[in-house]
């Protein structure tokens, strides 16, 4: 007989007498047991309509208000006012007012064209 | 609705037979452990809901080493405190070493077998093979009962004991040296 077989024989004999001991558990500690297992299944049972149970609607309600205050306070912080384009008062002037706006893009063309008349009116009255 | 009804009868049905089935080796691999008949009904109960809490929904082909790596993982945390409440003790001086007393029904001889003198031999080689499972360290010993009792693969121990491949064979080939030492009588 070599090596393995030993092994393999041993611990077979070793499986048998722990086997045994299961078989010869005392009938206190089985019944124990068995009631555990039912306590068990019982609970399994209970797994099911717990799902709904006030606590977890609460729960649920909670993290969405939580969720969304986070989701409103990101979207609020994302859009303050030092981001936006309109950061001087002339720019809200810009915004608010009824002109055209080609007519701002194009005021540095009508200064210069006012400043150039002006000078020409003055020019023929002197 | 009643085939719906049918099934989730079928399937506690099931699961009432595998844990039926897994109790009693369940409840000695956690006495061996822990040494103590009440902790080990404590650590086989916690394994049993939290396992049809969490993982009776899986297949039934998956249940066996889930439900070990649950009881081992309960069995390993009573076992850290264990620890520690015991050197807390030694330090505090109020340690008793009382063990739980084995049941002395069960020494009693089998009328069913014939022969008084192979029932105490066998009685003898369980008790020593008893007592030297107990003296191995408990990852050792954990290895040793998933792979040779429970007939878990090294991968599935792996999985149940929740750590390495290599750590398994490891644990389970010192486990079997230890165990061939201390069984010399058992192994002729």
């Amino acid at each position: 007989m070599n090596a393995n077989d030993r092994e393999k024989r041993f611990l077979e004999k070793v499986k048998d007498l722990l086997n045994e001991g299961v078989e010869n558990l005392d009938s206190q500690t089985g019944q124990r047991l068995e009631r555990i297992r039912i306590k068990a299944l019982e609970a399994s049972k209970e797994k099911r309509s717990e799902f709904f149970t006030p606590l977890r609607w609460i729960m649920v309600g909670g993290f969405a208000t939580a969720t969304m205050a986070a989701a409103a306070l990101f979207f609020w912080l994302s859009t303050s006012p030092g981001d936006l384009p309109a950061r001087h008062v002339e720019d809200f002037e810009i915004i608010t007012s009824e002109e055209r706006i080609d007519f701002y893009q194009n005021l540095d063309f009508y200064r210069w064209l006012a400043t150039e008349e002006n000078g020409e009116a003055k020019g023929r009255t002197t | 609705m009643k085939i719906c009804a049918e099934l989730a009868l079928d399937s506690k049905d099931t699961l009432n037979q595998f844990l039926a089935d897994i109790e009693r080796r369940a409840f000695r691999m956690a006495k061996f452990a822990s040494g103590s008949a009440d902790e080990a009904l404590d650590l086989v109960q916690e394994a049993m809901l939290q396992f049809v809490r969490r993982y009776a929904d899986r297949p039934p082909e998956e249940w066996n080493p889930v439900f070990y790596r649950v009881l081992q993982s309960r069995i390993t945390d009573s076992h850290r405190r264990t620890s520690v409440r015991k050197r807390f003790l030694a330090w505090s001086g109020r340690m008793d070493g009382k063990e739980d007393q084995e049941d002395p029904l069960q020494s009693l001889p089998d009328p069913a077998n014939p022969n008084p003198s192979d029932h105490i031999l066998r009685q003898e080689e369980r008790t020593a093979l008893e007592k030297a499972i107990r003296m191995l360290p408990l990852r050792q010993q954990q290895a040793f009962l998933l792979r040779a009792w429970e007939g878990m693969d090294v991968a599935q121990a792996a999985f149940a004991m929740g750590c390495s491949e290599g750590s398994i064979k490891t644990h389970y080939s010192r486990a079997v040296h230890t165990l061939r030492g201390l069984l010399e009588d058992i192994r002729s």
